[in-house]
């Protein structure tokens, strides 16, 4: 029985759909956390009757066949990369990117990671490293004597030591950006890995043509929009019951069957 | 005179098809750009050669002739997604697959590694000379004006720049179009016409135009005929256990 199968696949989907909802919520407050949004698809088609047959010897074709669908298919799940709210943290070492554009990281693998994550902290050496240690690109050391930093809309670093008037610029971030932002691979500690579905890594100064800005003292929070998404949780539930439904009246109907003599 | 078990036996397997199409419109509920179907029924009428008045010399079975496709639009949703896309209006977006142009209202776009706007199975979409639209990688915000003119900004400021106009296309008999998998139409011998009159929005996309409650009363309707379509072949077969018995009894 075709309905079986069919809202088969459509409590599948719909599964999806709440796994990637739950994950989206759970990640309401992750910086720079990009929400996720499940695409869905239909299926193949059966032609049960083909459109434009011959109905009739006259040459009267059928207008419209009997076309039956096998159902649904969550097709992507892709990363909707709209900018997060920016939200004002004060703390020198947070910085949130307005525009296009993430942050290089050097994995422990040696690998590049890309994150708008700027919640930066002090290695004990002096340099610029993510939560997890893990050193940002390129490569930036305050001095241990700085008594002041400031980084500029363009990503220059400058300290201000004791005893020097003017400020001493120790470096410059720089931004990569993607022409498909949307085909990064995440995974997972807010960062994300470059992948053939996203392009190379294009690498300029913030503030350049195409590139963002840098705000210090902030951190870009996720783009979640929690209203949004408990809405779509319900619909979710609410199509997801539709579905047993389906299974449950198929079932009916096979019972009938089964009850005949 | 032996046909009303056939006549229930064609009312019930045209009952399971048509669960196949509800089922397959619950399942496709939050598709975007799907278009509902339901089955359509005729009578179909049989000669018998029993002796009763002409009249009732017919008998009628059923049968589904055709799928019929609900061409109202979907509800739009906003999103805030810049390559979202929602045609207010008729009409379809045109894409470019392998097998040659295919049409949908389905306006989850995005770019793809080499810039280009594609449907999420990675297909192009079209503008109106038929060719794939390229953003290139140093573009800031991407806007698609309400005709369908795409243009973005470069990041730090400046003129739009234009990429061309995306090509709304609609046809003759809608009805006819043949559906392909992943929300794709497929237009066969028609010709595709310009949408003239519709609109886009950006930002917005065209939910299924699948009626949770609406499919779900049909489920129940479909259930229950079945079921007494199934009576009808029960009841049918006790008439006849009787008079085989009656029948029997009076030769003995």
């Amino acid at each position: 029985m075709r309905s079986l199968s069919i809202g088969a696949t459509g409590m599948l989907a719909q599964q999806m759909n709440v796994e990637v909802i739950s994950n989206n919520i759970a990640n309401m407050n992750t910086t720079g956390y990009k929400r996720g949004r499940t695409e869905f698809h239909d299926l193949l088609y059966q032609d049960l009757r083909r459109v434009g047959s011959a109905s009739s010897d006259a040459g009267t074709i059928v207008p419209s066949g009997v076309q039956v669908g096998l159902g649904v298919k969550a097709a992507a799940v892709y990363r909707i990369t709209e900018q997060g709210n920016i939200t004002i943290t004060d703390n020198t070492f947070d910085i949130a990117v307005n525009g296009k554009g993430y942050f290089q990281v050097e994995l422990p693998s040696g690998d590049t990671g890309y994150s708008r994550a700027g919640s930066f902290q002090l290695s004990p050496d002096g340099d610029l490293v993510t939560p997890d240690g893990y050193l940002v690109q390129p490569g930036i050391t305050i001095p241990l004597d700085a008594s002041g930093v400031t980084i500029n809309a363009s990503g220059e670093v400058w300290v201000d030591i004791q005893g020097q008037v003017a400020p001493t610029n120790v470096g410059q971030l720089e931004l990569a950006t993607f022409a498909n932002e949307a085909g990064l691979e995440a995974i997972g500690d807010n960062l994300f890995l470059e992948t053939v579905a996203s392009g190379a890594a294009n690498v300029a100064a913030p503030g350049t043509e195409g590139y963002g800005t840098i705000l210090q003292g902030a951190l870009e929070t996720s783009n979640v929009n929690v209203v949004q998404e408990i809405t779509n949780l319900i619909t979710a539930q609410r199509a997801y019951e539709m579905n047993s439904k389906v299974i449950q009246a198929s079932d009916e109907m096979m019972r009938s069957v089964t009850q005949m003599r | 005179m032996e046909t009303p078990g056939y006549v229930a036996l064609s009312r019930q397997a045209a009952l399971r098809r048509e669960l196949d199409v509800i089922s397959n419109n619950i399942a496709n509920m939050d598709t975007p750009g799907y278009r509902g179907e339901s089955m359509l029924f005729v009578e179909y009428l049989a000669n018998t050669k029993d002796k009763v008045p002409a009249g009732l010399r017919k008998i009628s079975y059923v049968q589904d002739i055709a799928t019929v496709r609900d061409l109202s639009e979907g509800a739009k949703t906003a999103t805030d997604n810049p390559l979202d896309l929602a045609i207010s209006g008729d009409g379809f977006f045109a894409v470019e697959s392998e097998n040659g142009e295919r049409y949908t209202r389905n306006g989850a776009f995005m770019l793809d590694a080499d810039g280009q706007i594609v449907t999420t199975s990675g297909l192009p979409l079209l503008n109106e000379a038929g060719q794939p639209m390229v953003v290139p990688d140093t573009a800031g915000r991407i806007d698609v004006a309400r005709d369908g003119t795409v243009s973005y900004h470069e990041q730090a400021g400046g003129d739009a720049v234009q990429v061309g106009r995306i090509r709304l296309v609609q046809f003759e008999n809608e009805y006819a179009l043949k559906k392909d998998a992943d929300v794709l139409f497929r237009a066969d011998d028609q010709a595709a016409l310009p949408a003239d009159g519709s609109e886009i929005l950006q930002g917005f996309i065209e939910k299924s135009n699948v009626k949770g409650v609406v499919e779900m009363t049909k489920l129940i309707q479909t259930v229950n005929s079945y079921q007494s379509a199934g009576k009808m072949v029960e009841s049918e077969h006790e008439r006849q256990r009787r008079a085989i018995q009656t029948l029997a009894g009076r030769s003995a």
